[in-house]
């Protein structure tokens, strides 16, 4: 938490500033009671309308000098509010960018985006509240006290009696409600669920005939929630009553003492009265302060789960080197497992393999047998737990961060294309690619026809690719992959999409495109990996067959199996 | 979540009314208890009023006494409590009306999604519904007890402190009544002109949250192409658009609150002014006597404070309660969907079913305009297995909205064991069917409860039994809790296959007589698949069943296939026959399954 107050640095002038013209606001009116005091007294008691007059304008001068404070305060505070979080959003914005794989599985991005809107805003109606509110409630509640210690002692004993009377119903109720608010909180969630359900899986609730009993779950935890709500509201709504008679009350002692105190001459009618005032404002700024402490007690928890993220060391430590050795071996795996945080089982375990400069590795596995995690180790977006993955020579989380991704281009397995043109787009490979490159790359990537049918290059690709179907998604996202002419090049099962034909002519282009290009292909289909010169089989996180096609036929049996089923019924069919 | 400013339909106010309705006992109660509250709340600075004059007159001999200032302390003391009473009574009567009508309103839109036809199901944003059921339910509740508490209490109170003005003092009661709009009318100004202010902002705002959004979804992506820093600064510039907006319209909006409190102490100074003047006799020609005590000053100068407050606070509840209203009319709109065709009322029982299933010259289109089934008729017998090929979007999946009767067909009838389907009861025709779909739907709950959906009192033993005939017993044993472990909505934390087998587990337990199927295209590992494979096969033995086929092996081993192409059975046959015939079927499958 602490470490978000250096965001708020550069607003020290308005943090100050802000409070305290809220404050200087504050004692005008303050001042207000002592007037009509003496209106009473020395107006209406020497019967003089001039005076009356000058008090009266007097009150309007206090309006209006406080109006010009307050704006200045709302003024001061709106700015450090919106500046401080307009500073924690590009801050969380950076950190995002230093997290590595593990960390953004860990925190799951949906987390993070709600850190950077819903969060965020909070903060900032929660702050710009504080710098408003947070000093002058208080500062009113005491200084009526004070004010009414001046008038007269006796009398203001009532206030000292009844201000931590006030505090403890407000804030004892307030305290009571918030977790009863949490509660139903969660009962609306439940709800919530149990709509959403209903609707995903309408067809199959019809088709087990669960409508009655859905009904009645939806009913019995409707009541739950609604008895929960009755019953805050119960408690709740003992606040203004308890006030209004503890406050009430408080008068009532305050004009009986009052009159004693005239009856002997200490105190005169108008400074009752005075008193009389200064209660009723003590009222007000309590309950406005409970409101106050609700929607910051709000704001502190957004505040802390958006420091939780700033906090975040990440995991992703890489080194300067820009340069690997002059090898011919262009990926090596020596021994490498993966344990991901969280769990206890290796995703990958004892990985052991070579792939020689301008060769193609084809892997293949069921889901979850870890290719994935292979190839993501390459590019040391994942780091090995135990053993070594070296990209020419040099052991991967030696290189600087940039210097090794540089030399890798990635395909993943969701086609995700970013709004703006074709060409932006593809100039996220290589930044210098002229138009040419990336004609170039397109024609590899078999993608010529989806550029011409948008209309080229300065086409618009909408959010998330919308504009364009899967199959032509994949085919852009790997001619930006081949854009940067990547030393490596790594196809996660970035073929799914693709007929068969167009996946063998892409295949085949991939492989006219430079010699020196080492080329990961990930798939599911046999056919896709087939003809590569090397192929890993993983399946349950181990490697369980190297080789080719050929001698992986006859040597692994879950290399057999997953050939098998994809093709051996057509030969025999 | 409403739009600004969105109106709610016409009716509305009796529709919720109609609701409210079933608590009409409680709803004269609230009105008494408010008005007692109110008129009280308003007559004890009267009190206070006449004790801040006794005192004036404590050391005069015949009239000052400590005595009567105490008795009046107590009458106010006494109607103080009677006060609080009533306010706390009148909001748990509130409380109850708003939170049992809203439950009402909700179960009757949860009770509406059971019966609403598929068609709105299928073609109706899920997000939207469920923000109607529950978001909308919400913000109707808040707005109604709002209304229900400030409404009518504020209304009273104005109506009320300006009956007691004039009765002290009628010359303060105008002032007031004239001054007061004012601080309405500066509020309604400042809302106008901040209005564009605060479309600017949300721009920014939709801006900056839509490139997060596709930022942080993707950042895997933006780091393998060491893109970090050019979406930082991408983003600054957003930021700091959203920034110079924000301020603008958090300003310029908050000067609504200082204004109207400039405004009351206007009016307050007014108040003070006449009030003052009017209580030196000498000034006021024709009078010898005080036109306003000291303590009616201080009485009338409370009313003032009070008077502008309600006036505030009605303006902000009536913006409230209308975007309340708006919310009930998007739940109403719900609740008064046309709901699916209801059964016949002399529908008979489907029993017996042996699996002969007859389509006779279906048609049937989601929309009119664009004609998908036609002309399609079939006859199954008991045992046949049939397969569904073709290419996507040429309506297979339709085939089983048909079967199910999700939909119904626009011509043409389909019947079971001879009766036409719309002629049974959903329930009976339901209950013949067993169904795994290829986007497997779990719910929230343990694999246990999943399991038994279809078989609710099935027995432990019964379960796993089925569990191991689907192939999936091993893998559930695994799982951290086995049968209890609990899935996430939506069965997360299993893999597409594990779904799938628990949902053929499902159909395992209740095994009904007939069969429809559809088979997964992707994101299944060849191991799990074969097991599926398996599970489909020990299924089907014997029972009539309908495939949507994606495998080749499942579309040999059919007794019939159906080739549909744009909605028609363009070919149908064995697999031989197909092949022989050298038509549509012959491309698909070497397109599609050869290599």
């Amino acid at each position: 938490m602490k470490r978000l107050l250096k965001y708020l640095k550069s607003y020290k002038k308005e943090c100050v500033l802000g409070p305290l013209f809220k404050m200087f606001e504050a004692t005008l009116e303050l001042i207000v009671p002592l007037v009509i005091a003496a209106i009473v007294d020395k107006g209406i008691g020497n019967e003089s309308p001039g005076f009356i007059v000058k008090a009266c304008l007097f009150l309007l001068l206090l309006g209006a000098v406080g109006l010009g404070f307050s704006l200045t305060a709302q003024y001061f505070s709106a700015k450090a509010a919106v500046g401080f979080v307009g500073k924690l959003r590009y801050a969380l914005f950076e950190k995002v960018g230093t997290l590595s794989y593990s960390d953004i599985d860990e925190l799951g991005t949906s987390t993070l985006i709600t850190r950077m809107t819903q969060d965020a805003s909070k903060v900032q109606s929660g702050l710009n509240l504080t710098l408003r509110l947070l000093l002058r409630s208080p500062f009113v509640v005491f200084g009526a006290m004070i004010m009414a210690f001046t008038v007269d002692v006796r009398s203001a004993l009532n206030f000292a009696a009844v201000i931590p009377l006030l505090s403890i119903v407000v804030f004892g109720i307030m305290l009571i409600t918030m977790p009863l608010y949490k509660k139903a909180q969660k009962g609306t969630d439940k709800l919530l669920g149990r709509t959403r359900e209903n609707l995903s899986g309408v067809r199959v609730i019809r088709a087990f005939r669960h409508e009655d009993e859905e009904c009645d779950a939806f009913k019995g935890e409707n009541d739950v929630l609604t008895a929960v709500q009755r019953r805050v509201g119960r408690i709740s709504a003992l606040m203004n009553p308890m006030t209004y008679v503890l406050i009430n009350v408080a008068i009532l002692l305050l004009i009986h003492t009052g009159a004693i105190e005239v009856k002997h001459g200490n105190l005169t009618q108008g400074e009752v009265v005075a008193l009389y005032n200064y209660m009723s404002q003590i009222l007000v700024e309590l309950i406005k302060l409970a409101n106050l402490i609700i929607s910051i007690t709000k704001a502190m928890a957004s505040a802390s789960r958006i420091a939780d993220v700033l906090d975040i060391n990440p995991t992703e430590n890489m080194g300067t080197l820009t340069v690997g050795k002059h090898s011919d071996v262009a990926v090596e795996f020596k021994n490498a497992s993966l344990i991901y945080s969280g769990s206890s089982e290796p995703s990958l375990e004892n990985i052991t393999f070579s792939a020689k400069r301008g060769e193609t590795i084809g892997i293949i596995g069921g889901t979850g047998s870890g290719k994935t995690s292979l190839i993501n180790m390459i590019g040391a977006f994942y780091k090995a737990t135990s053993g070594e993955v070296l990209v020419d020579g040099i052991e991967v989380s030696e290189y600087s961060r940039d210097a090794l991704r540089a030399k890798i281009g990635v395909v993943p397995q969701a086609a995700v294309l970013f709004n703006g043109t074709i060409r932006e787009n593809m100039l996220w490979g290589n930044d210098g690619a002229t138009d040419e490159e990336i004609a170039a790359a397109v024609h590899t990537a078999q993608a010529t026809d989806v550029v011409e049918s948008k209309g080229g290059l300065d086409a618009m690709i909408e959010q998330g690719g919308k504009n364009l179907s899967g199959g032509q998604k994949q085919r852009l996202t790997i001619a930006r992959a081949l854009v940067r002419r990547p030393e490596i090049l790594i196809l996660d099962d970035s073929a799914s999409a693709l007929d068969y034909a167009t996946d063998a002519a892409l295949r085949s282009a991939i492989k006219d495109i430079d010699g020196n290009t080492t080329v990961f292909i990930v798939s599911q289909r046999a056919s896709s990996i087939m003809h590569a010169d090397k192929i890993i089989v993983l399946d349950d996180g181990s490697s369980v067959g190297i080789g080719t096609h050929e001698e992986l036929l006859s040597s692994c049996p879950v290399y057999r199996e997953i050939y098998a089923t994809q093709f051996s019924e057509v030969q025999n069919g | 979540m409403a739009k600004i400013n969105e109106k709610a339909r016409p009716g509305t106010m009796k529709k919720v009314l109609r609701y409210i309705g079933r608590y009409r006992f409680l709803l004269p109660i609230s009105i008494i208890l408010a008005l007692i509250s109110v008129s009280l709340t308003l007559y004890v600075p009267t009190l206070i009023g006449e004790a801040i004059d006794l005192i004036a007159y404590i050391n005069e001999p015949e009239t000052g006494s400590i005595d009567r200032i105490v008795g009046v302390l107590l009458e106010a003391g006494g109607l103080i409590l009677i006060t609080a009473v009533a306010q706390w009574l009148m909001s748990t009567v509130n409380n109850k009306i708003s939170f049992g009508v809203v439950r009402d309103i909700r179960n009757d839109a949860f009770g509406k999604i059971q019966t609403l036809p598929l068609s709105y199901v299928d073609t109706k944003a899920h997000g939207d519904v469920v923000s109607r059921v529950i978001n909308d339910a919400d913000q109707f509740a808040e707005g109604l007890l709002l209304g229900f508490t400030q409404l009518f209490t504020g209304i009273l109170t104005i109506i009320g402190t300006l009956a007691f003005m004039i009765y002290l003092n009628w010359v303060i009661a105008i002032v007031v009544f004239v001054l007061t709009p004012l601080s309405l009318f500066i509020a309604r100004f400042i809302a106008s002109r901040t209005y564009s202010m605060f479309k600017a902002r949300s721009e920014y705002e939709g801006a900056a949250t839509a490139y997060i959004n596709e930022i942080v979804t993707n950042e895997k992506v933006v780091k393998a192409f060491s893109k970090e820093n050019d979406t930082l600064e991408k983003f600054a510039k957003i930021n700091s658009g959203l920034e110079k907006a924000s301020l603008k319209a958090i300003f310029f909006s908050s000067l609504t609150n200082p204004t109207t409190r400039f405004v009351n102490s206007v009016v307050y100074a007014a108040v003070a002014l006449a009030g003052a003047l009017m209580a030196i006799p000498a000034i006021n020609p024709g009078t010898t006597v005080a036109l306003v005590s000291v303590g009616e000053l201080a009485c009338l100068l409370s009313y003032a404070n009070q008077y502008t407050k309600p006036f505030n606070e009605i303006s902000g509840v009536l913006a409230e309660f209308q975007n309340s209203l708006a919310c009930a009319s998007r739940v109403f709109e719900l609740i008064e969907e046309q709901p699916e065709i209801p059964d016949k009322e002399d529908a008979a029982e489907l029993t017996d079913v042996d699996g002969n299933v007859e389509l006779c010259d279906v048609h049937f289109s989601y929309t009119p305009d664009k004609p998908l089934i036609e002309d399609l008729s079939l006859s199954v017998k008991p045992g046949m297995r049939v397969a569904i090929v073709g290419p996507t979007g040429c309506g297979k999946t339709t085939l089983i909205n048909l079967l199910m009767r999700f939909y119904d067909v626009r011509e043409g009838s389909i019947s079971v064991e001879g009766k036409d389907i719309r002629d049974v009861s959903r329930e009976s025709l339901r209950a013949s069917y067993g169904m795994v779909l290829q986007d497997t739907w779990l719910r929230a709950g343990t694999v246990k409860e999943n399991i038994a959906m279809a078989k609710p009192e099935a027995t432990d033993e019964e379960i796993i039994a089925a569990a191991k005939a689907a192939h999936a017993h091993s893998f559930i044993k695994r799982l951290k809790n086995g049968y209890d472990t609990v899935l996430g909505e939506g069965g997360e934390g299993l893999s597409q296959g594990q779904k799938q087998l628990l949902c053929i587990t499902r159909i395992m337990l209740s095994l009904p007589p007939m069969l429809i199927l559809d088979e997964a295209t992707s994101s299944i590992d060849t191991r799990t698949e074969i097991r599926i494979q398996k599970a489909f096969l020990e299924m089907m033995e014997g029972r009539t069943s309908f495939i949507v086929a994606h495998r080749l092996s499942t579309v040999m081993g059919a007794d019939l296939i159906l080739v549909m192409k744009d909605g028609h059975i363009i070919e149908s046959g064995d697999h031989k026959e197909l092949l022989a015939k050298g038509g549509f079927y012959y491309t698909l499958y070497n397109s599609q399954f050869a290599h």
